[in-house]
């Protein structure tokens, strides 16, 4: 090493991690935009060598509060710059990031973080603090709080835990000045078996359980679905741009937050909040969108009302380009994807007149490739997008297998299916259960201080059993029936796949939530709740008064509205799969009181519970 | 970032002049439009067009105290009539039946108008920072009856009721607009000078109004105690915005004289005041391109009404059969003035917004 080299506190590491992908950035080109991020009414950028910095930063103030490698660093905070900081300081120094979700309540957070073992809590603001306040006796390896938003705080808590983001930053840079070398020598130590971070599935039964992943497990998912084309294709680049607004705690979202980023340094933009997703994207209008169903279903719900309460000449406008728009989407279905001849010229005269302003409308005008996931969707809802010039493909993966599995490829996209296994992965399907399994370079480590469950989630030759039962299509697309322990069988010993009944109600936009019951009954019914938004909007022209969620729901019109749903979705199913009685939901679930996960999964155990006397009802 | 116009990674950028491309598009179209018209139409329609763009530069200036810092002011005539007897004066013959000192070139005598005009502002701006709504506009109104008499009287300078005298001559360096060269007629020379006088006047008043100053305006037009709690100094901000449309006042009457060609020491009255009120008002109070509006639409009123006259055979031309070309005018202000306050209170550019917002919105209604 020459004295230049030693003077620069950057080293070439052997193991490629998403830290030196970022410092790497960072030299190859300092002055690109990494991130931005709204603040007082102004999208304020980050440059690569800014983010570097940042990074060193907060790795520096980790060293100096003593973490070592292998201790976990937890972020409580919505998707921010400093989620990103965070989380990279801590990878540099070899130390475990682990998300908890904004929305976590106190017991939760609490379990979460003794679960853990956190040293450093890195909570966004006063919420987040109290919190972990509240739990912090449960929580005996937790040292230090560090809180970014001062608000409320500083001045007024006294804890000896606690330190402002400034203060941990200033402690990062006296210990930089003092010790330039330490990040980049912690750094250069990493292998690849390091674990980079614990992903706490969100558990629809029993507590969560945290994945752990590791640095080869972070590599491999980048080469599938960042070089590889995996989740957008082609690859993501530096000149796309995408906006940041799930839950960064969640695999998915940081798979296109911090792995694009780092991987293909796709700019990030970060939401102001998930209220304000679509004025967001709207300004950021994003080359790569990704959502999870309910986010696409509301949009879709958003489009239906608004025009509903448009004039009538954009409404016969709307109507006649949805009604051409429904004929592209079926001619693309039928090609998987492919334009023809016909319906791009069908395609050329409705951008000029709907398609263009809609897609703008929705800030869906330079999206290149749009994706689904995280959970199952109605076929109706992708169609749409499709439709409309938004190219759609569903995908298909879980933090137990760093979200590789399978994924809809532009031109090969089949409707209703997750598509097609990701290069150099293995994927089958037990010709006994149906159960889907993989294996490859990015099957989870196993359950952070749970061995038990991490043998029950593994077979014995080293596949990942995920949990999902499916089926081939046409020898090459996977189509995803649900969930092993959802299916229901009734008394009659038929098997029904629920969450295809549920979404097909849920593609309509006044239906929020729909929860199909049946295991061993002698027929199928449904817990419905409504979408307050668009059923309130309704019944408002409609002249209908109404005070709370539960009056609404329960006024003869909606019921005879979700009724006239249900007999739509019933007259595309078998009898056997029909909803011969629905109930309607008294209050809209929630994340705090235990009937949704962090994820906005319903569950299900804990619906059947809670809302007991309305089943018994049902079948009573 | 290239299409995202609603992507703005700075404030400056935001707050731009002409912050979106179809603003920039629209504007430039218009300018050029404008600068090409005097080939296509005759040297009558110019003259008339001319003086709208004069007029209109004083419309901004009560568009500036009125439609953006709220102060309803009944005075603008006097503020006119001083920067054009300044003007007309500073380049009068010395040797004249009035007061003359010979200065003919433009440069000079315009912002010496503006600024004798701004001087007057200050002194009456204490009225303004200690009275509001209808008080202030009476006390305005005040003014306009002292600025009348003095007029009448100091007959050295106005040359005195009935008489009147010369305005200041179009002279921008040594280089006469008012005759015709080879260059172009008088009438095309004088229009080009005004448009591109009133692209400038229009562009600084915009500029005003997108900077601290103007959100202080707006802040006291929308409620002078609420913005003196976020901390707008009230006297320092009203003395600003009388200033300033003293200013544009006191410039327009030194450019719009020379284009008629007489001064009528007569002509500074209230009709003359609330005749800039109906300009912004119609035009659209609060916007700039609202206040220039207005003032063309109300400067060509009376052209246009005579285009009409074929088309109502029962209104004489002459002024002493009934009714008249001239009732016809002035009942057709009073309908407009109402009409526009009941039906489209944003005025001209109120219309203009409805359309911007239904393209805007498509394919939504918001």
């Amino acid at each position: 090493m020459t004295a230049t080299a030693t003077s620069t506190p950057i080293n070439t590491t052997t193991t490629t991690t998403i830290a030196t992908r970022v410092r790497d950035r960072a030299l190859a080109t300092p002055k690109a935009v990494a991130m931005r991020e709204k603040d007082f009414g102004i999208w304020r950028e980050v440059t690569w060598a800014q983010y570097w910095q940042r990074i060193q930063e907060v790795g520096h103030a980790l060293l100096a509060l003593g973490i070592e490698h292998g201790d976990r660093v937890a972020v409580h905070s919505e998707n921010r710059r400093e989620w990103l900081y965070s989380d990279l300081g801590a990878v540099s120094v070899r130390a475990i990031t682990v998300g908890l979700y904004p929305t976590n309540p106190p017991a939760e957070v609490g379990y979460l973080l003794s679960h853990s073992g956190a040293r450093v809590l890195i909570a966004e603001d006063q919420e987040q603090v109290d919190k972990a306040l509240e739990v912090l006796d449960s929580c005996p390896e937790l040292e230090w709080i560090v809180y970014i938003e001062p608000r409320g705080i500083r001045h007024r808590y006294e804890n000896s835990k606690l330190m402002a983001w400034e203060e941990f930053l200033a402690l990062g840079r006296k210990h930089m000045a003092e010790h330039p070398d330490a990040v980049a020598q912690r750094m250069a130590a990493a292998g690849s078996d390091d674990i980079l971070t614990l992903v706490y599935t969100s558990g629809t039964t029993g507590p969560p359980k945290g994945a752990m992943l590791s640095v080869s497990n972070v590599e491999f998912a980048i080469s599938a679905l960042v070089d590889g084309g995996g989740f957008t294709s082609p690859p993501p680049g530096p000149n796309d741009i995408l906006l940041s607004y799930l839950p960064l705690c969640h695999v998915a979202e940081r798979i296109f937050t911090t792995w694009y980023n780092a991987g293909a340094g796709v700019q990030v933009n970060f939401a102001e909040s998930v209220a304000t997703v679509q004025p967001n994207l709207r300004e950021i209008q994003p080359t790569i969108l990704f959502g999870v169903p309910r986010i696409w279903e509301r949009i879709l719900a958003g489009v239906q009302i608004r025009l509903a309460s448009a004039s009538w000449f954009k409404r016969l406008n709307a109507k006649l380009w949805t009604g051409v728009a429904n004929g592209i989407a079926d001619t693309l279905v039928r090609t998987g994807g492919n334009h023809t001849f016909g319906s791009r010229l069908r395609y050329a005269l409705g951008w000029l007149f709907y398609y263009r302003s809609l897609r703008e409308r929705l800030g869906m005008s330079n999206v290149r490739f749009a994706a689904s996931g995280a959970a199952p969707i109605a076929p109706e809802v992708l169609k749409f997008f499709m439709g409309i010039g938004v190219p759609m493909h569903e995908v298909y993966g879980m933090t137990e297998n760093t979200a590789v599995a399978t994924g809809n490829r532009p031109g090969r996209v089949k409707l209703g299916t997750v598509g097609e296994p990701q290069n150099n992965t293995e994927l089958r399907i037990d010709p006994d259960t149906g159960e889907i399994q993989t294996r490859h370079g990015g099957t989870f480590v196993g359950y952070y201080r749970d061995p038990a469950a991490t043998a029950a989630a593994m077979t014995p030759d080293g596949w990942l059993k995920t949990g999902d039962v499916g089926e081939w299509i046409d020898g090459t697309h996977v189509r995803i029936t649900d969930r092993a322990k959802d299916i229901i069988i009734t008394s009659g010993g038929k098997n029904i796949s629920p969450s295809e009944i549920e979404n097909g109600l849920k593609a309509s936009p006044f239906i929020k939530e729909a929860i199909v019951i049946g295991d061993q009954r002698k027929f199928l019914s449904a817990l419905i709740g409504i979408e307050l938004e668009t059923v309130g909007e309704w019944a408002q022209r409609r002249n209908i008064a109404y005070t709370t969620y539960r009056d609404l729901g329960e006024k003869p019109e909606v019921l005879k509205l979700v009724q006239s749903i249900v007999d739509e979705v019933n007259s595309k199913h078998a009898p056997v799969e029909q909803i011969r009685q629905f109930r309607m939901l008294p209050k809209e679930l929630d994340h705090e009181d235990g009937e949704l996960t962090a994820t906005m999964k319903v569950k299900r155990s804990a619906v059947g519970k809670l809302f007991a006397e309305l089943v018994e009802d049902i079948y009573g | 970032m290239k299409n995202r116009p609603l992507l703005y990674t700075s404030y400056a950028g935001e707050m731009g002049l002409l912050n979106t491309r179809a603003k920039q598009l629209s504007v430039g179209l218009m300018i050029l439009v404008a600068l090409v018209l005097p080939f296509v139409l005759d040297d009558q329609w110019l003259s008339l067009l001319a003086i709208c763009a004069a007029t209109a530069i004083g419309a901004i200036g009560l568009g500036l105290v009125t439609g953006y810092a709220g102060q309803v002011s009944l005075g603008h005539a006097f503020f006119i009539g001083i920067g054009t007897f300044t003007a007309a004066v500073l380049s009068g013959d010395p040797n004249g039946r009035t007061l003359g000192f010979g200065i003919t070139n433009m440069l000079i005598w315009l912002p010496a108008a503006g600024l004798v005009a701004l001087v007057a502002g200050i002194i009456v701006a204490p009225l303004a920072t200690r009275l509001r709504g209808l008080y202030l506009a009476i006390v305005t109104l005040g003014l306009v009856v002292i600025g009348e008499h003095i007029f009448a009287e100091w007959s050295d300078v106005t040359g005195g009721l009935g008489v009147g005298r010369p305005p200041a001559t179009l002279d921008v360096a040594g280089y006469h607009v008012g005759v015709t060269d080879s260059v172009g007629t008088k009438d095309q020379k004088a229009y080009w000078l005004m448009l591109i006088l009133l692209v400038v006047f229009a562009l600084a008043a915009r500029n005003l109004a997108r900077s601290k100053v103007g959100r202080a305006f707006t802040a006291i037009r929308d409620r002078d105690i609420a913005a003196g709690v976020i901390g707008v100094n009230l006297p320092r901000y009203k003395t600003i915005a009388f200033a300033i449309s003293s200013f544009y006042a006191g410039c327009a009457g030194a450019l719009l004289y020379p284009l008629i060609g007489f001064i009528e020491p007569g002509s500074f009255n209230l009709g003359m005041s609330v005749l800039y009120v109906a300009m912004v008002l119609i035009g659209g109070a609060g916007t700039i391109s609202g206040a220039i509006a207005g003032a063309f639409f109300i400067t060509l009123l009376p052209t246009l009404t005579r285009q009409l006259m074929p088309l109502l055979p029962f209104i004489s031309e002459s002024s002493d059969r009934i009714p008249n070309l001239l009732q016809l005018q002035t009942i057709l202000y009073g309908v407009l003035i109402i009409g526009f306050l009941i039906f489209e209170p944003r005025g001209l550019f109120g219309i203009w917004i409805r359309i911007r917002s239904y393209w805007k919105s498509w394919p939504f209604s918001y």
